[in-house]
């Protein structure tokens, strides 16, 4: 048995907010609980699941179950506030289309931005330029444009690119692939799958069950802020379907 | 934690705010030039007359415009950097640091960068550098230091407490004529230099004019109040950040 690849144990994942909404000084005036400044949300409780090297895992759920802010915890982006995250390798997030994305700039200077806030070194671009350029079949009059004379769906094949464009052990993909035209939707497919033989390891976000029932071997079902099932594909598809009825 | 990636990053973010800022006018960077300038000739005009006991007045008020706009840019820019960013800080990985650290990159890169045509123009307006030019490097470091820990101690609270850089932007002038820019300080009675001297922006100020107007070197008193206030702000802004960050993400 080889180790896990994301291994999370007994997880609970709160946010902190502003006590009660204040957002202005003159909420404090009107009265701020002073002893206790912070209102604690709890997202997600007591979530363990373990996940193999190579294994595309869907998280199914409805709206507001937390599935994106499990999904942060496991890029690393926020800390559970109980228990433990373990993920062995590099994580590539894609969380939102166009995260990062800035509307003035052209789309090679949002390349060169999004993959260093993505973390890669200065020598890494040059390899990873062409690939980008490639995959989102934008032309070169194109990129040279401020992305905001893009359309959505040119915006998110730019923005998938860079996301698929490095070569991670951990890929996480969350509903963003509803937007642009079908070829471009096939590709996103295949490259996926071509991640996934590679042996990386990817948790998928996806309302359209019969996606996740394509690409992954199994699922996780959050509700009722936890984590309901946790196994083969087919099995928890079934259980997500039927809570519909 | 500082390796080639963050470096790499804290690059291209800084560069992307000069980009940002200047994006759509014609003149683009050379506004980080022509700012300070159009103040310089308003003062002059108003000024000029007002305060002809001021030797060399142009100069004087030059070298503390300056420095102004650089410590109320960095301010004002760091003071949002974190909910302008929040698109990003929502959807990406990136330690949340970084926007307020490379709006101080920035706005040292734009005082760089003004600096050589600014000595010019001093050059002419008669200031004939000599070795207490060097000390104004020091000095923007540590005002630099200032800037970043005041800011990062009011940007954090205004993730929460959007008031906060509303409030600060409305205080900027107040804080600008508080300061020794426009006028000197033996214009002002000497029974309320105490109130000017609470104003920890006085001794950056002093330092400053000292290396690039009267080219002495500042005294030894000034730079302890300097390392002191630097050092205390830093601590403050460095801690509150410390202990809210948690918090960023979800209020951004």
């Amino acid at each position: 048995m080889s180790k896990p690849k994301i291994s999370i144990q007994n997880v609970s994942l709160s946010y902190y907010s502003f006590n009660q909404g204040v957002n202005s000084i003159k909420d404090i005036f009107t009265g701020l609980n002073f002893s206790k400044p912070f209102e604690k949300h709890e997202v997600v409780h007591s979530v363990s699941m373990e996940i193999m090297p190579g294994e595309v895992v869907g998280i199914l759920g409805k709206n507001g179950v937390g599935k994106s802010t499990l999904l942060k915890a496991v890029a690393g982006m926020i800390k559970p506030s109980f228990g433990k995250i373990e993920v062995d390798g590099k994580v590539a997030p894609i969380l939102a289309i166009g995260a990062g994305i800035e509307m003035e700039l052209t789309g090679y200077e949002n390349i060169k931005l999004l993959v260093s806030l993505m973390g890669s070194k200065i020598g890494k671009l040059k390899e990873m330029m062409p690939k980008i350029v490639g995959f989102s079949e934008l032309s070169d009059e194109e990129l040279n444009r401020p992305v905001k004379t893009y359309s959505t769906g040119m915006l998110s094949r730019l923005s998938f690119s860079i996301g698929v464009a490095q070569d991670p052990d951990i890929l996480i993909i969350d509903e963003v692939l509803a937007v642009g035209d079908m070829g471009f939707q096939q590709k996103c497919m295949a490259r996926i799958e071509e991640i996934k033989n590679s042996g990386s390891t990817i948790l998928f976000v996806s309302h359209n069950i019969d996606e996740v029932k394509k690409i992954c071997s199994k699922a996780a079902l959050l509700g009722n802020n936890t984590l309901l099932e946790f196994g083969d594909i087919d099995n928890v598809a079934q259980t997500y379907l039927n809570t519909f009825h | 934690m500082l390796n080639t990636e963050s470096y790499n990053l804290l690059f291209n973010l800084a560069k992307r705010n000069i980009k940002l800022k200047y994006k759509n006018s014609i003149l683009g960077f050379f506004w980080s030039f022509l700012t300070p300038l159009v103040y310089l000739l308003i003062f002059y005009f108003v000024f000029s007359t007002a305060f002809a006991s001021v030797e060399n007045y142009a100069l004087y008020v030059l070298t503390g415009l300056v420095y102004w706009q650089f410590f109320a840019n960095t301010t004002n820019e760091i003071i949002v950097s974190f909910i302008s960013n929040s698109g990003i800080i929502k959807t990406i990985n990136v330690p949340v640091l970084a926007f307020p650290v490379s709006a101080l990159i920035s706005e040292l890169g734009s005082l760089f960068l003004t600096f050589l045509p600014f000595l010019t123009l001093m050059y002419y307006l008669g200031y004939s550098p000599g070795i207490a030019f060097f000390a104004v490097i020091p000095v923007t470091i540590l005002l630099a230091i200032f800037s970043l820990g005041l800011a990062l101690f009011l940007g954090t609270l205004n993730v929460y407490l959007r008031d906060i850089s509303i409030l600060w932007n409305t205080l900027n002038p107040a804080l600008f004529y508080l300061t020794p820019i426009a006028y000197t300080v033996d214009l002002i009675p000497e029974k309320f230099h105490w109130i000017l001297k609470l104003n920890p922006l006085w001794y950056y100020f002093e330092a400053v004019r000292a290396s690039l107007y009267s080219n002495s070197w500042p005294l030894g008193v000034t730079w302890l109040y300097m390392l002191a206030i630097s050092f205390l702000t830093f601590a403050l802004g460095w801690f509150t950040f410390k202990k809210l960050q948690p918090g960023i993400i979800s209020n951004v």
